[in-house]
């Protein structure tokens, strides 16, 4: 048997050495190229609405049409905001997406613990109807939830059956209560609480830490990725909403963001420039939200298993 | 607890069944009819106005101050509170309020509402004398009325009509408009500009330019056809009128002189015909709205004109926005003021000037608005030729329904026959659950 000694040069060394290097860069490069091709196709979106609320009703009606505006139109922003009360609107949006922020973070975390941790009687049951509440869809849900809203007794001018009167018809409570506790929150709290070490439970307990204590010392530290996203989610779901608040108002004073902006999109005609200005200044605090939470919101996802 | 099929099941059927519960409605069934007679001083009440017209800071001002004041005036103990909301969702407004029994004294609702609503008593009739106030062509109130009793006053008109460039059909060397359905797929051909690949770069006809169940029901009116019998209880468009209608949206596709891809634009969006992409297309008010904003020069070198489609009845489409009050009203008389005032000259003038809206009233041929906008001008000369949607107790069930059906064949998916026997299975099973 002969072997083959194959003598290397130097040269011939450091190029051996360096393929993968080279093939490590090439793949670098090739995925750095693939996201920010993702990045820009993502992105792009938002760039045409800034771009179009800058555009005069000319560069709109360009055709081809065209990236940049001719003429930058910043009195656009100006004058879409003549068009309705949006800082009353935006306050009002603010109020409801907070409120219902804080409502679901701390009730949904409750049940989600209790799911979790509790064992009670109908314990499944309960998370079933939970699991089953998910599946309904919003429209659906519409009629009924505006015909307990219009009979809450003892409101509105309401009698003790809910007659003769509006209950929370244009009022904060039917904008803020019903749907103020979604069961995916309650779902995805209840997977994060499972998740954690029935040790630091029992030692609590041992210390003598009361269930509320638990909850609120011992387990809810742990799951700060769940916060940020069922945070998250409630208040972009709660900023976004257009037919309930439309629906269940009719002073100017109660209407939110979305309500607002739909007074460019009419029968006969939209201005573009305006809705997108509009839609800009709405869709800021959220962009800003999702930035400052990011790194939170995709672990949060990441371990609840929820792609 | 583990997440296994058995309870994904059983949560299934949890949600089903409150589903299901949330389907349960109610209907209110009284009825009252209220006028405005007898002093005005002497009606009185609080009353609301759910309105989808008079948009925006120019709108609101127009209504609230400007024709409420003059309103006012007149009625000074009537306070009208406004709810103003989007067209797209009137419906839904109206639906929860009428299940939750607290329907806005006054309303505005889309032409061919006026049967449902009427029906489940949630409308009251008004005076059958308001109907002659005006110089009203006859087809204009037709919507308004129902089993025999007029419930509602026009306030805007929104037309639909073919558009068509006449410097592209004077290079073309055609004199005018098509008159039946032969010449326009004939110039919808000659007009149709493909580039050396074969790529049209300007469709001839643009009929998808509105929306699909409003531009079949236009060519069924203009080819003879109906939608519903005179009590709207009997389907009349399943015969081969509504059928040819379909017919030649697949044809003029077919043909190469009409790209499906075109479909609606969005309202504010640079037409087909204002780009230089179709020749000739189906239009409303909002045509004329968009031009005058972002391509001026095309109406004023009179570029574009309009036309009434024919095979050989001419037909306009009419919608519109009606207003009309509420049968559980508890002032009905203040209630039937506003709709009074509201159907009257200044109040229908005032929203027809802020949405470029035909008003469908005679007296106004000669108004500064109808004088400076060659669209409604031509419509309100035409609107003999005008036909409204609608017609049947079950429209708002129907309407949902035509344009996936239509769209179907349009697409290739089945025949126009089968898209329409479809289509008239549907309706009919629609008006037998009424």
């Amino acid at each position: 048997m002969t072997v083959d000694v194959v003598k290397r040069t130097p040269s011939a060394r450091r190029l051996e050495k360096s393929r993968p290097l080279v093939w490590s860069a090439i793949g670098r490069i090739a995925l750095y190229s693939l996201l920010g091709i993702i990045a820009v196709v993502m992105v792009m979106p938002f760039v045409w609405m800034v771009l179009t609320s800058l555009k005069s009703s000319q560069d709109l009606a360009a055709s081809p049409p065209t990236l940049l505006p001719t003429e930058w139109k910043w009195s656009n922003y100006a004058e879409a905001m003549q068009a309705a009360p949006f800082v009353t609107y935006a306050r009002n949006s603010l109020i409801i997406a907070v409120s219902h922020t804080a409502i679901n973070l701390v009730i949904a975390s409750m049940a989600g613990y209790a799911l979790a941790r509790l064992k009670f009687r109908g314990s499944n049951l309960a998370f079933m109807a939970v699991l089953g509440a998910l599946m309904i869809p919003t429209y659906t849900k519409i009629i009924p939830e505006f015909l307990i809203v219009r009979f809450m007794p003892l409101f509105g001018g309401n009698d003790l059956f809910g007659q003769g009167g509006t209950g929370w018809l244009d009022t904060w409570w039917a904008l803020i209560v019903p749907g103020a506790v979604t069961p995916f929150a309650v779902f995805l709290f209840r997977q994060f609480y499972m998740d954690l070490p029935v040790e630091l439970e029992e030692a609590a307990r041992l210390d003598g830490v009361s269930e509320l204590g638990i909850w609120a010392r011992i387990m809810t530290p742990l799951i700060k990725p769940a916060f940020i996203t069922a945070g998250l989610l409630t208040f972009v779901d709660s900023w976004n909403n257009f037919l309930w608040p439309l629906i269940v108002t009719h002073s100017d004073s109660m209407r939110v963001i979305q309500v607002g902006l739909s007074v460019f999109r009419t029968e006969n005609g939209t201005q573009w420039a305006y809705l997108m200005a509009g839609t800009t200044l709405a869709t800021a605090p959220m962009v800003l939200l999702f930035i400052l939470g990011q790194k939170y919101f995709v672990r949060g996802f990441a371990n609840a298993g929820i792609k | 607890m583990e997440l296994t099929r058995r309870s994904l099941l059983a949560a299934m059927g949890v949600g089903t069944t409150a589903l299901l519960a949330g389907c349960g409605g109610s209907n209110s069934s009284s009825s009252s009819t209220g006028s405005a007679g007898g002093d005005p001083a002497d009606v009185s009440g609080d009353i609301t106005f759910l309105c989808a017209l008079f948009e925006g800071a120019t709108g609101k001002e127009t209504l609230e101050g400007n024709l409420l004041k003059t309103f006012n005036q007149q009625y000074p103990n009537i306070n009208v509170t406004i709810d103003y909301t989007n067209y797209s969702k009137l419906n839904e407004k109206i639906t929860t309020a009428l299940a939750g029994g607290l329907m806005p004294d006054v309303l505005t609702l889309g032409v061919g509402w006026i049967p449902p609503f009427a029906n489940k008593h949630a409308i009251a009739p008004i005076a059958d004398s308001l109907a002659t106030r005006y110089a009203y062509q006859s087809r204009v109130l037709e919507p308004a009325r129902f089993d025999g009793n007029l419930y509602g006053l026009p306030m805007v008109l929104d037309v639909r009509v073919g558009a068509y460039r006449k410097d592209f059909f004077a290079e073309a060397g055609i004199d005018a408009p098509p008159t039946n359905w032969t010449d326009l797929r004939k110039f919808a051909k000659e007009l149709t500009v493909r580039d050396s690949g074969g790529s049209v770069i300007r469709a001839g006809f643009d009929p998808f330019s509105i929306d699909l169940r409003q531009g079949w029901e236009t060519f069924l009116f203009a080819n003879g056809g109906e939608m519903f019998s005179e009590d709207g209880r009997e389907v009349l468009f399943g015969g081969d009128e509504g059928v040819e209608a379909l017919q030649l949206y697949i044809d003029l596709v077919g043909d190469g002189s009409a790209i499906f891809a075109n479909e609606t634009p969005e309202k504010g969006m640079p037409s087909s015909l204002q780009s230089g992409n179709s020749a000739m297309m189906m239009t409303d008010n909002s045509l004329m709205l968009t031009l005058l904003d972002q391509a001026p020069e095309l109406i004023r070198d009179d570029k574009v004109g309009w036309f009434a489609v024919a095979n050989p009845t001419p037909a306009i489409f009419q919608g519109g926005t009606i207003v009309s009050q509420s049968a559980t009203s508890k002032h009905p008389e203040a209630a039937a003021a506003l709709v009074e005032f509201l159907g009257g000259q200044d109040a229908v003038l005032a929203a027809c000037a802020q949405r470029g809206s035909v008003p469908g009233m005679d007296e106004l041929l000669t108004s500064d608005f109808v004088a400076g906008n060659p669209f409604v001008k031509f419509a309100l000369e035409n609107l003999d030729k005008s036909r409204p949607e609608g017609g049947t107790p079950a429209w708002m069930e129907i309407r949902e329904k035509i344009k996936p059906t239509l769209q179907s064949a349009v697409v290739g998916q089945q025949s126009a026959r089968a898209a329409i026997d479809e289509l008239t299975g549907i309706a009919e099973a629609a008006i037998a659950r009424l």
